[in-house]
Order: C-alpha cells, then structure tokens, then sequence
C-alpha cells in the first residue's frame, strides 16, 4: 500500500511541473528584459483576477491588437527582439525559429498571437489598483530563456 | 408453536413485501391466518441502514466538494500577503496530507468501507487541482490554458486508480472531459468539431466502462453515464439545422481523440464480456448516424421549410428517440436509474428545443403547445410502456 501510495504522490507531483514548465525554464534559466505594455482586466474562474496586457511595440503599425499574421498559416510564430532606447521591440515575426535570441516562441492557432505573457495575476484589489495605475502605460519585466520560452517576473507602472 | 421469540430488525419495504407474500400465501391456503399473524409478528420495523448511510454519504461528499472548491477559489483569491511560494508550500501540504489521510483511514478501516474514506479521497483530487493551479498563479501561466485543466484530470485518475478509489475519479472523469473539450475548441473551433469531440468522449466512456466489466467493476458505472450523457448531446447537436461542417478543421487534439476512442471501442470489443461489449459499438454506430446528420445540410433557415427539412427533423427525432430509450433500457439492465433519468431528461429537452428550433414557425401559440404536449404524452406513454414490459420481462426470467 505504502508503494501505491508513494507512487500516486510521485506522478502526481510530476504533473505539476508539466503545467508550468515554459515559465519555470524563463524563470530559472532566462534573461531579463524591459517591455512596454497596456492593461485590461479580466477574472479566470479557475485562477482568479488578472491584468490581460497588450504589447504595442510587439506589432506593426498595420496590425491588429492584439496583433496577428495574415500569411494564411497558423501553428508556432517567432518575434525577434531588437533594444530601442531601453526597451525590448519587435524586429520580426518569422515562423522558423531564429539562430540567435533573443526572440518570444508564440502560437497563432487561435484568432491571435499569443507568447505566453499576456496574463498578470494579482489579488482582486491589487489588479484594480494595477489597472488604475498603469492606465497611461506601464513596463513588464520577462524572462526569456534560448528555446524562447518568456514568464513575467515584474510589472511597474511607467 | 413458540411465540415468545426475540422479534427482528426489519425494515419497512422489507416488511411491506413479506406482509404482501403472507396474503398470497394465505389465499393460497399455504398458512392460515394465525400462522400469518405469527410470522408478522416475529419483526420490527427499524429505519433502513441503507437510507442513513446514503444521507452520511451525501453530506460527506457536499462537505468534502464545498471544501474542495473552496480551497480552489482561495488559489483564485490570489492571497498576495503571502509569497507566491509559501502558498504553493502550503496547498501541497494540505494535498499531500489529504492525499495521506485518506490512505492511513482506508488502511485502519478496510473491513468496514467508510463514507469518510471516499470524501476525504475526494478533498485530495480537488486539492490536487488547487496545487495545478497555484504553481500555474505563482509563476504566472497565462490565463484560461486548458492544459491546467487536463493535468488536473491525469493527476485525479492516477489517484483514482492507484488507490482504487471512486471519489478521485468523479473529479478526474469530469476534469479530462473539460479539458478535452475545451483544447478541441481552443484549437479549432467549429460546430461539426463540437460534435466529434462529443463523439470521443461518447465511445471512450462506454469502452472504459466495457473495459471494466473485467476488473474493478464499481469504477464501470461513471464511464457508462458519461457515454450516456455524451453520446445524447452528441445527437442534440447534430440534430440542430445549423450544425454543419462548414469552418471544420481537423486538429491534432481531436484526431488523437478519435484514434484513442476507436482503440478503446477496439478493445472493449474484443476484451469486454458478454453483451457489454456492443454497448461501445453501440456508441460508435450513435457516432456514424450523428455525422451523417450533419452532412445532411438541409440550410439553417426555419421560416422555410421544404420537404428535406422535414425529413431531416422527422429522422433526427426517431433516432433522438431510439437512442433514448436505449439507454433507458441500458439503465434497466444495468440497474442504474441515473441512466434511466438522463434518458428521460434529455428526451424531454431534445423535444423541447426541437418544436421551438424547428417547428416553431409553423405551428402558432396555442396549437404549438397542445401538439408538444401530445408528444410528451405520446413520447411518456410509449416509454412508459416500453419499460413495464421490460421489467416484466426480466422479472419473468428471474422466475
């Protein structure tokens, strides 16, 4: 029973990595870098309240917000990052993975593209608060680490 | 004849069937009425064991879900006077201890089978998804990721079946038709995907529990009525007239469901025993009759209907109806009145919206009612009817 038990507890806390596995690699093995974002404000039923952030500089002047590629494909898109005057921009969407990083590794299958940091969960009142306070603006901190893989660390209001 | 015996404890159906038997044997001259009144006379009734513990069982299993919840939405609460990793510590402490405790109190009590085993088995499945969901929070997975959902289920069934555990399942079952669901749609949404994911998890439910008429027999029941129920909203969606497959698109998710159902209706096939093992097949045929509906498109607009739209409603009906009483009658053979209630719910709400779907525009107001109250009445009498003969029959065969 013991060994049951032991091996029940054993695959079910090797799930729990398996959830959160691109942001633990961002978080543990990624680099540091300053984007600029907008807020709106949901509530996950499962998770609770959160700031959905929007990147301005992750798209072109000529694209949707949230931004999408109308090349006819859909699957795995990549943004190459490029520094402009302290923050971290879009160079480009390409669907190979680039050479060199640092770049977001995102997914179109939806309506959108979606890199896995649009979500900042806080406290009811703290994402109010937040809504309020970055209303004008606010920066993200993202870890980013070589496979692409981005969690946000920080978000201050600008 | 010595009367001054101890009575017994009996209850008050078991009296009102002896009490029953000793008029007929009576009027069969088999006693006569003093031997009647003696053998009355040896019991008392008592409340049924069954009732109380069904009441324990309940309230257990209403604690054990509301504090389970509870403990989810304190996740959602998102409780930041407290580090992001202390609160996952402290989730995983009380999984971990629930997960446990279930285990020391089955161990202690495996001669009785307690209530309490299967609610605190319950607590630690739901706490299990509270822990997915606090290492989610904590390190900032991105909103409404289905996979959170789908990892939750994976984890209560491992539970479920490394503990041999029913409570578990009732939370994994659900967990993993959610997040299955919810990934086809997330992936590529569209009506005819809808239906084939109902598919999936019409035939996977009744394959499993095919599977399970060999080993762990009580973990059958809750894969049959998922079947049930699934394998009915399949056929209610490819019913409706604007079901079609226009904007289909195959995914990955959806075509590794259907391999996997068509592996399991496989070897529920081969491996299941007896008649069980055409409930699966039965599920599949379901499944081919739901598609062929869909790719009968005869438009969407109900203001005009031409004959092909009466046709496909007319048959869409018949076979709504076939399959009803099939599981009616499965949850007959099968003594579960779950299935039986599902089959009457969900004839009752597939003729509702059908008359007002479909056949709203033609027949006005009053007639409207007066002919959907003809067929509940028509539909009622015929099932009705259908499970007396039934149950006739099989009592005729217990003789």
């Amino acid at each position: 029973m013991i060994t049951r038990i032991a091996l029940v507890v054993v695959l079910q806390l090797a799930l729990v990595p398996l959830a959160v596995l691109p942001q633990l690699s961002a978080r543990a093995t990624g680099d540091a870098y300053r984007m600029r974002v907008a807020p709106v404000d949901p509530i996950d039923p499962f998770r609770g309240a959160y700031v959905e952030l929007s990147y301005p500089d992750l798209r072109d002047q000529d694209m949707s917000n949230p931004p999408s590629l109308e090349d006819g494909e859909s699957g795995a898109v990549y943004a190459t990052l490029v520094e402009e005057d302290g923050f971290w921009v879009l160079g480009e969407y390409t669907r190979t993975r680039p050479e060199q990083g640092p770049y977001l590794a995102c997914d179109d299958r939806h309506w959108a593209i979606r890199c896995g940091i649009e979500s900042w969960f806080a406290s009811q009142d703290d994402a109010q608060r937040l809504e309020g306070a970055v209303a004008d603006g606010a920066v993200a901190t993202i870890k980013i680490d070589s496979r692409g893989n981005a969690a946000i660390v920080d978000l201050q209001p600008r | 004849m010595d009367t001054n015996v101890a009575t017994r404890p009996a209850t008050r159906a078991e009296l009102d069937w002896l009490t029953t038997q000793l008029h007929d044997w009576r009027t069969a001259g088999l006693v006569d009425d003093g031997q009647a009144t003696a053998i009355r006379g040896r019991y008392h009734v008592v409340a049924d064991p069954a009732r109380r513990f069904s009441l324990a069982r309940l309230l257990l299993g209403l604690g054990a879900g509301f504090v389970g919840v509870g403990l989810i939405w304190l996740v959602a609460a998102n409780l930041d006077q407290l580090p992001p990793l202390l609160r996952f510590g402290a989730v995983a402490v009380i999984w971990l201890t629930l997960l446990v405790s279930g285990e020391a109190l089955h161990a202690r009590s495996s001669r009785v089978p307690s209530p309490v085993i299967g609610s605190v088995r319950l607590l630690a499945a739901l706490a299990f998804g509270a822990m997915i969901f606090q290492a989610a929070q904590s390190l900032q997975v991105p909103a409404f990721e289905p996979g959170l959902v789908g990892l939750w289920g994976v984890g209560a069934l491992v539970h479920a079946y490394g503990v041999r555990g029913l409570g578990p399942l009732l939370i994994g079952i659900p967990a993993l038709v959610v997040w299955f669901i919810w990934q086809v749609m997330y992936a590529a949404a569209s009506p005819f995907a809808v239906v084939l994911a109902l598919a999936v998890v019409a035939v996977l439910g009744f394959s499993v529990a095919a599977l399970h008429d060999r080993r762990l027999t009580r973990f059958g029941p809750p894969w049959r009525e998922v079947g049930a129920a699934f394998a009915l909203a399949m056929l209610f969606a490819a019913a409706l007239p604007f079901v079609t497959v226009e904007d289909f698109t195959w995914s990955r998710w959806l075509v590794a469901g259907l391999v996997l159902a068509g592996v399991a209706a496989t070897a529920a096939a081969l491996l299941g025993q007896g008649q069980q093992r055409l409930e699966p097949l039965g599920a599949a045929a379901v499944v081919g009759i739901s598609v062929a509906l869909v790719l009968w498109d005869t438009g969407a607009d109900t203001s005009d209907l031409d004959a092909a739209d009466w046709a496909h409603a007319g048959l869409s009906v018949a076979v709504y109806v076939a399959v009803a009483v099939g599981v009616a009658v499965l949850g007959i053979l099968r003594d579960s009145w779950r299935l039986t209630a599902l089959a009457m719910i969900g004839l009752v709400v597939f003729t509702t919206f059908q008359s007002f779907a479909v056949f709203a525009q033609i027949i006005q107001g009053a007639w409207l009612f007066v002919v959907l109250g003809l067929i509940f009445l028509g539909t009622g009498y015929g099932f009705d009817r259908a499970r007396r003969e039934l149950a006739a029959t099989l009592e005729g065969e217990d003789r």
